[in-house]
């Protein structure tokens, strides 16, 4: 049995709606016996059992209250006192009764044990119940049976329900723990982080200003401080998404390099539909191993990500010589149209367009692509 | 430019918990002829000195114990609406930055930028140009679309013109305010001032965000 603080917390809470429970059932039980007292064959001893009722229900609520006290002892003393003042009725009665004398205020045993023992407690006391309230009537009607019924398929569904309310505040309490504690990780990595930052950034300054060896130290220092940035850029970017999505934000941004790549994006994610983030992705990568190709290794490239309601626009521009006129016509001619081809087939693909627009102040690629793809291949 | 040529020194106030960081910057700054008229080592010692202080500018860590960079912006700014806030960080935390901007920071700047960028990027902060990096661009760019896209948009709230949002785009493509200048046929001063406006635009939005709040929170009663 579990035995973990939320568990723990979830059965004082059913032990606590038992107690209202158990005032209430004992408040028909013996407003139905005030009722019907002119009939009883002897009023005493029908009292005595009322007042045994009463009196048990004021001790079992305060018993039950604490964790410590909901002993086997305890629950086997609920459960008899419910089957004693069952076998009681025919005696107090006599043997051609219809209503026992704790009526429906034996559930409130027959909970507490679904609550503290689960399903296999509550059919336990469902069927002791059920049996010795059907063998001392000397004729059993539909009702007495369906309430008989009741009491054993009553028993085990709540204690089935306990369990797994049991099990799924524990579980709760294990996933609260494990966010806590990446949180927390999450704060000393950041603490971690800006206090390397702040002396690669430093040493990367105080060696440009001393020069030689120094200078070259710190230009090490510089190399690895971009790097580590946009580790941590990227890092920081990546959030929750549902599996049939990618976010373009935390995707574009691990393209980012340092001293050549700069990506600008919307500060939240920006999410697509998985296949068609692959592919805008993948179309951006090429746009980017186009200017590594035409203009150098580590020429500057800008990503910018802007996202309207209905469509995503991708730029990827870079400061190169541009494309000189008629350069691309003769390649189209000549079906040499490989890298822009397949970057503008991507992007159709998509129902989206891509346009190329190539001058002396560079190249830039504008990538449109709406936001509910029709028709993904 | 002619910015550099005539230099009235300024008032700078330093704010960095790290102590050799803080020592870097004012030395950089006082052998430009700047005058670092405070320093502090955290967002309460920042608060304490600056109305004492009255800088021009104020050069800032994000990343500083309580109350944080993006706090000590909001309250210099509402003390001193004229104060000019630099933000010099190391991590480049997105959000952190955003939010400092919204806050009224003009400028942000990563550590490893060279003293002769730190030292530009004060001048220019305190001429009133903002110091924008392409990234920054893009944050602002997102964050106006955010704000249009609202279910229910308000008149009331600032919106860019098309020649901002042109602008701010390009920034945000690498582009430089000369190059800007030369594509639009714009003078260089009308793209810093199309620039500025989208950095008061933002903040004027971010109090109006600020005042609706308080009012639907009750905060306004004092």
């Amino acid at each position: 049995m579990s035995s973990s603080p939320a568990a723990v917390a979830v059965q004082d809470r059913l032990f606590r709606a038992l107690a209202v429970l158990r005032v209430i059932v004992l408040a028909n039980a013996v407003a139905l016996n005030l009722y019907r007292w002119g009939h009883y064959r002897h009023p005493v001893a029908v009292a005595a059992c009322v007042t045994v009722m009463v009196l048990w229900t004021g001790l079992a609520t305060w018993l039950y209250a604490d964790p410590r006290r909901r002993t086997r002892l305890l629950l086997g003393a609920d459960l008899a006192i419910a089957l004693a003042l069952l076998v009681a009725t025919p005696l107090v009665k006599g043997s051609g009764f219809h209503a026992t004398v704790p009526g429906f205020w034996v559930m409130a045993a027959l909970l507490a044990w679904s609550i503290q023992y689960r399903w296999a407690g509550g059919l336990v006391a469902g069927l002791l119940l059920a049996s010795v309230d059907l063998s001392l009537r000397p004729e059993i009607r539909q009702s007495d049976y369906g309430n008989a019924f009741l009491l054993v398929i009553g028993g085990p569904i709540v204690g089935f329900m306990c369990a797994s309310l049991q099990e799924m505040a524990a579980d709760r309490e294990v996933a609260e723990r494990a966010a806590a504690m990446a949180a927390e990780r999450a704060r000393l990595a950041r603490v971690v982080h800006d206090g390397v930052l702040q002396v690669l950034a430093l040493v990367q300054r105080r060696g440009r200003e001393l020069g030689g060896e120094a200078g070259e130290l710190g230009r090490l220092a510089g190399e690895q401080e971009r790097e580590l940035r946009t580790l941590i850029r990227a890092q920081e970017a990546v959030t929750p998404t549902p599996a049939d999505t990618v976010d373009l934000v935390s995707e574009l941004s691990r393209l980012e390099r340092s001293g050549s790549v700069t990506v600008s994006t919307p500060a939240a994610p920006v999410e697509l539909p998985a296949a068609a983030g692959r592919e805008l992705l993948a179309a951006v990568r090429a746009c980017l191993d186009n200017v590594r190709v035409h203009v150098g290794d580590d020429a500057p490239a800008w990503v910018l990500v802007q996202a309207f309601p209905d469509r995503i626009e991708v730029s990827v521009r870079d400061d190169g010589p541009g494309i000189p006129p008629g350069r691309l016509e003769q390649a189209a001619a000549q079906g040499r149209l490989g890298v822009i081809g397949s970057i503008r087939g991507r992007i159709a693909d998509l129902g989206g367009s891509a346009q190329l627009v190539t001058g002396s102040g560079g190249t830039e690629w504008e990538l449109v692509v709406p936001r509910e793809a029709p028709g993904l291949p | 430019m002619s910015e550099t040529e005539e230099n009235p020194p300024l008032r700078v106030m330093v704010v960095d918990d790290h102590p050799m960081w803080r020592d870097a910057v004012e030395r950089d700054l006082v052998a430009a002829g700047h005058d670092v008229v405070a320093v502090a080592a955290d967002g309460r010692e920042a608060l304490a000195r600056f109305p004492a202080a009255r800088p021009d500018v104020v050069v800032l860590d994000l990343q500083i114990p309580a109350p944080d960079g993006v706090e000590v912006t909001t309250q210099v700014v509402a003390q001193d609406p004229d104060v000019k806030v630099l933000v010099l960080s190391a991590s480049g935390e997105q959000a952190d930055v955003l939010a400092a901007v919204k806050a009224g920071a003009t400028g942000y700047l990563v550590k490893s930028a060279s003293r002769e960028d730190l030292l530009a990027a004060v001048r220019r902060v305190a001429q009133g140009d903002p110091v924008f990096t392409p990234g920054l661009a893009g944050l602002v760019l997102g964050e106006f679309q955010r704000i249009s896209d609202a279910p229910t948009p308000d008149p009331a709230q600032p919106r860019l013109t098309e020649r901002e949002t042109e602008v701010l785009k390009m920034v945000a493509k690498g582009l430089s305010y000369r190059q800007i200048a030369e594509r639009l046929v714009l003078s260089h001063r009308t793209v810093q001032n199309h620039v500025q406006n989208t950095l008061t635009k933002l903040q004027m939005h971010n109090r109006v965000e600020l005042t609706r709040y308080a009012i639907e929170q009750g905060l306004d009663a004092d």
